[in-house]
């Protein structure tokens, strides 16, 4: 995952930008009301909080259509092809076999409609997170290549209020997401943290499971669960960095520091291969090649930190 | 035998259909032992064109769907009482008490004098240990008096309830109205089992045999009451007796696998439940028991010289550290309190899945909620097959390790709330939070003046008189031991145990070891135990209307109320630790008023006093840290571990208190216990738990572990310091 995260980084230029729009949806009753506008004042602060983010948050008598539809056609106006989206939807959906609909003050709006007004926006890379009841409805009409899609129940018809948008932003907000400890966020490593934290809700609440995320990134067939991710499934989640949360970024932009970059993504490479051969190693000769190349990509941390 | 039996059996040998064949002769038959005679009347009756009679036949036969279906063709509007009341009977053979229980109720609907639809209530009403099963049988016998079968049945009711004179009694009634009443006979022998007197249970069992030989069902009876009685090894031996002299019995086969179970057997019960399960015997207890058998390839066995751990495969890495040595712990502590050495390793099952647990307690009385003894075999609930807070592992595996020792040195023979009440006392006695509590059903039967005398104590376990009597007495025993350790001092406890063992009844023992009489022990006990609870009890009916005020004041944030009222609630009934405790919404108002001493003060108080809801004790450890007393937060986090050690970021944050306290060993435990929870942050825990190798000079377990968070994470920039440190210093001249 870092080294294709590494490639990624070096492969876009340094202004792009990631461009955010969370939508907190028509809550019906006080206290969801309250909870979906909390959870995307929460997204804002932390989007807000990163380098280069353009940031569009809705919530309350905003939540309309229109201002959504505005929100939408202001990234396509103003993104550019390497720049990335995270549209993420709070609240409540509805699917009557054929249609999902997310639920806004005044008309709602569909996904085949959402996915009209996404395929606008030059970014080729775009992550929805639907993170509403019956999100999983919306997967058909969203699905496009370079768009990756989450949503927080596997069908349109499991109809119960989520509790994965809660978990998907307290991801973001803890540090411990970031498995591979690259200062930032991928898709999927908050997907993993928000999926299994679901789950846990469940469990230890003795309740049915009345949500199961699910992903598609492929821009094609049906969508997944995290751990039934296999081949090129969950790449694009894997690159896509929903936050970042160190000073990767900084680095990034210095020059003088470009070669001890190249130097750590040979050695991240280098340990990658080392893992993928692991299994026909002998494992006395693993550690201490393993041994050996972790102790000199600490040696080229180090340097990158001066 | 009979002189119409006689007349029959000769009809039959001969091949004469009688046209005066009925469903009572072809019992009559079969109960006295003449097998194949009893099959020709039944196959005569299976050929009759009254549909009654007919269903009364394929039921003799075995042909249980086709007698149903015929029951359903004779059970139309006009029908007799008679065949409603039948085929409830051959409902509940088959396991289908519900409905078994309607028809019967609609043969009373049709004649509400009907002792045998009684009869039929009582049966399905005791399989249940329901108390209307007595109510029913005596109605049975008051509507018929000449029938033997409720006196019958009664007697097995009260010797299941410890009363042997009762059961003894209704046996002679039923003996005298019928000189073969088997069951009677069988209930003779099974006190005379329990009392030891073998050579007189011979002789009971030999008049059966004499009247039937393959009676089977004696045997099997005989077996029951052992059980019940925690006999294990001996209801086994009655179960092989029973299917020795009637191998077709399937219900023996069936509780013959369940009971080796219990005994930690599997090969053998696996072939006894499949057998009896292809003939037919498809009950709960039954299926159940093989699908539980069926699922022991998800658990692993941990084995060393004293104990053997059964846990299932997902959370054995979880829940051994903190197993193991608790039982380790234990069987020290208990060895050197009993002076006794167990011959063999105790076994202890922990099942997540409830359910299968549950199994284990099936066909049993008593509460069976938490875990459950069979000798030296154990079965409990894993913490993750309850509620977190419903729960303490650590206090049920105490308790039933008391069994453990108990059952052994009386060799099962000492009463059940002797044997109850010592291990809610141990409870107690392993740490004071344990201490059984009055709760609010305690509390009301207590002012209701529901308690037991001592003497009748085991009668409030098996068929409870009110819902909540098994609770009671399990607190009323418990009680009851932590009254005699007070007065008499702990070890007249352990001796009262021997007398036990030496068959000495209740009375006796109180009058021997405590040297007074029981009403004496009563008077006294009552009177101690009304310093105890009483006014908590006095207090019962003001303090649940101010706790729905408190209550409500919190709901609406009004936290000066709550500020001022909560102790006065918690006061009134200082061990309500239940739901919307006032301690809780006391702390709740004082952190909210950020008066956070206060807060950790109160929760402290709920802590002690036993509360165990493990978010509540997390935010007491959170405000001990925050109020800079690590050792008692670590303290509290600790007790989580007894409860619901799948708290989110329970080891982790225990795991760093402890490093940092210098408890290096502690550390290791709970960091690998992060691991074992299979956390997505594996770099994260791995690295703590180098760290935690690294305080306790364990270098090359935490360059093991550093790797591993290294592996999973090659740029984590603390991970790689601590590499080059463990590095730097492998290569620095000594």
């Amino acid at each position: 995952m870092k080294a294709l995260l590494l490639l990624l980084l070096m492969a876009i230029p340094a202004h792009a930008a990631t461009f955010y729009i969370t939508v907190a949806g028509l809550g019906g009753e006080p206290d969801y009301e309250q909870r979906f506008t909390a959870t995307a004042r929460d997204l804002d602060k932390l989007y807000k909080a990163t380098p280069g983010a353009q940031v569009i948050t809705l919530t309350g008598k905003d939540s309309t259509r229109a201002k959504l539809t505005d929100a939408l056609a202001s990234v396509a106006r103003d993104a550019k092809p390497e720049d990335d989206l995270v549209l993420t939807l709070i609240g409540h959906g509805s699917f009557d076999n054929i249609e999902y609909k997310f639920n806004l003050v005044g008309p709602d709006i569909s996904a085949a409609e959402l996915a009209q007004l996404l395929d606008r926006i030059p970014a080729r890379r775009q992550l929805v997170v639907n993170t509403t009841s019956c999100s999983g409805g919306s997967i058909a009409a969203l699905e496009r290549p370079g768009r990756a899609v989450i949503t927080a129940t596997k069908t349109g018809t499991e109809k119960n209020a989520t509790v994965f948008a809660r978990y998907w932003t307290e991801g973001l907000q803890d540090p411990t997401t970031d498995l591979d400890k690259s200062e930032a966020i991928s898709a999927m490593e908050a997907l993993r943290y928000a999926d299994q934290k679901t789950a846990a809700f469940y469990t230890e609440q003795k309740r049915l499971a009345t949500e199961h995320p699910v992903f598609e990134d492929t821009g094609h067939g049906e969508a997944i669960k995290v751990a039934d991710a296999k081949g090129k499934e969950g790449e694009l989640l894997n690159t896509f960095t929903v936050l970042r949360i160190g000073e990767a970024q900084a680095a990034m932009n210095d020059p003088a520091k470009r070669d001890l970059l190249t130097k750590k993504e040979e050695l991240e490479q280098k340990i990658d291969a080392l893992k993928y051969q692991k299994a026909a190693m002998d494992a006395a000769d693993y550690k201490k090649q393993l041994t050996d190349a972790l102790l000199e990509l600490a040696k080229v941390q180090e340097a990158l930190e001066q | 035998m009979k002189p119409h039996l006689l007349v029959l059996t000769l009809a039959l040998l001969t091949g004469t259909s009688l046209a005066a064949t009925t469903p009572e002769s072809c019992r009559d038959l079969r109960r006295h032992g003449h097998r194949n005679e009893a099959t020709s009347c039944f196959t005569t009756l299976s050929q009759s064109n009254d549909a009654y009679l007919r269903a009364e036949g394929l039921w003799g036969l075995k042909q249980y769907d086709a007698a149903n279906e015929a029951f359903r063709q004779a059970a139309t509007h006009d029908a007799k009482p008679i065949v409603r009341v039948r085929w409830g009977l051959l409902l509940h053979d088959r396991f289908n008490n519900k409905e078994a229980v309607d028809l019967f109720n609609e043969a009373l609907q049709q004649d509400p004098n009907n002792a045998q639809a009684y009869l039929g209530l009582a049966t399905v009403s005791a399989d249940g240990f329901d108390s209307h099963a007595e109510e029913y049988a005596h109605k049975a016998a008051e509507l018929d008096p000449k029938s033997p079968e409720p006196h019958e049945l009664l007697a097995n009711i009260a010797l299941a309830n410890a009363k042997n004179d009762d059961a003894l009694a209704e046996a002679d009634k039923a003996l005298a109205l019928s000189s073969d009443a088997l069951d009677a006979m069988a209930i003779h022998a099974a006190v005379d089992t329990l009392n030891d007197r073998t050579a007189a249970a011979d002789i009971w069992f030999a008049k059966i045999r004499a009247i039937n030989p393959n009676y089977g069902e004696g045997y099997a009876l005989v077996a029951y009451h052992m059980v019940l009685n925690r006999r294990y090894p001996d209801g086994v031996a009655f179960y092989r007796k029973a299917i020795a002299a009637d191998p077709e019995l399937w219900p023996a086969h069936s509780q013959l696998g369940i009971n080796l179970m219990r005994l930690g057997e599997e090969e053998e019960p696996m072939r006894e439940l499949e057998l009896a399960y292809n003939n037919g015997q498809r009950d709960a207890a039954t299926v159940n028991s093989l699908r539980l058998l069926d699922s022991y390839k998800n658990f692993i066995t941990i084995r060393d010289d004293v104990s053997i751990l059964r846990l299932r495969k997902n959370e054995a890495d979880l829940l051994r550290p903190y197993f193991q040595p608790e039982l380790h712990k234990i069987l020290t502590t208990y060895t050197a309190k009993y002076g006794l050495s167990l011959m063999q390793p105790v076994q202890v099952e922990v099942y997540p899945d409830h359910e299968d647990f549950a199994v284990r307690t099936l066909g049993m009385p008593g509460l069976g909620a938490l875990g459950v003894t069979f000798g030296q075999v154990l079965a409990m609930d894993s913490p993750s097959g309850r509620k977190p807070g419903e729960f303490n592992w650590g206090s049920t595996l105490w308790h039933e390790m008391d069994h453990v020792y108990v059952l052994t040195i009386t060799q099962y023979r000492v009463p059940r709330w002797f044997a109850e009440g010592i291990a809610v006392h141990e409870e107690g006695q392993a740490s004071p939070e344990w201490s059984n509590r009055a709760t609010p059903e305690i509390l009301l039967a207590y002012r209701a003046k529901k308690l037991l005398p001592v003497a009748d104590m085991d009668q409030g376990f098996i068929y409870p008189k009110y819902s909540d009597q098994v609770l009671v007495s399990y607190f009323e025993a418990g009680q009851m031991c932590d009254y005699i350790q007070e007065r008499w001092g702990a070890p007249k406890l352990v001796s009262m145990v021997h007398s036990f063992a030496a068959r000495k009844t209740t009375p006796e023992v109180i009058r021997t070891d405590l040297g007074i009489e029981p009403a004496v022990f009563d008077k006294d006990f009552m009177a101690w135990l009304d310093k105890r609870i009483g006014a908590q009890s006095k207090n019962f009916d003001t303090w649940r209307t101010q706790l729905k005020a408190l209550d409500e004041a919190a709901k609406n944030k009004q936290n000066d109320v709550v500020l001022k009222a909560g102790p006065e609630v918690i006061h009134l009934y200082p061990e309500y630790i239940g739901d919307a405790s006032a301690y809780e919404l006391l702390a709740a108002a004082q952190v909210a008023t950020n008066d956070k001493p206060g807060a950790m003060a109160t929760l402290t108080a709920y802590e002690k006093i036993g509360g165990q809801d493990p978010n509540t004790l997390n935010k007491l450890a959170s405000l001990e840290e925050e109020l800079n007393h690590p050792t008692e937060a670590a303290a509290t986090l600790d007790r989580i571990n007894y409860i619901y050690p799948e708290l989110d970021g329970l080891h982790a944050h225990l795991g760093h208190l402890w490093l940092a306290q210098g408890n290096a060993t502690g550390a290791i435990r709970e960091f690998t216990a992060v691991l074992a929870m299979n956390p997505l942050d594996k770099a994260t825990a791995q690295y703590d738990l180098a760290q935690a190798y690294m305080a306790a000079g364990q270098r090359d377990k935490a360059e093991e572990s550093v790797l591993a968070a290294l592996e999973a994470a090659p740029t984590f920039r603390p991970a790689q310091k601590l590499l080059v440190q463990l590095k730097a210093a492998d290569t620095t001249p000594k």
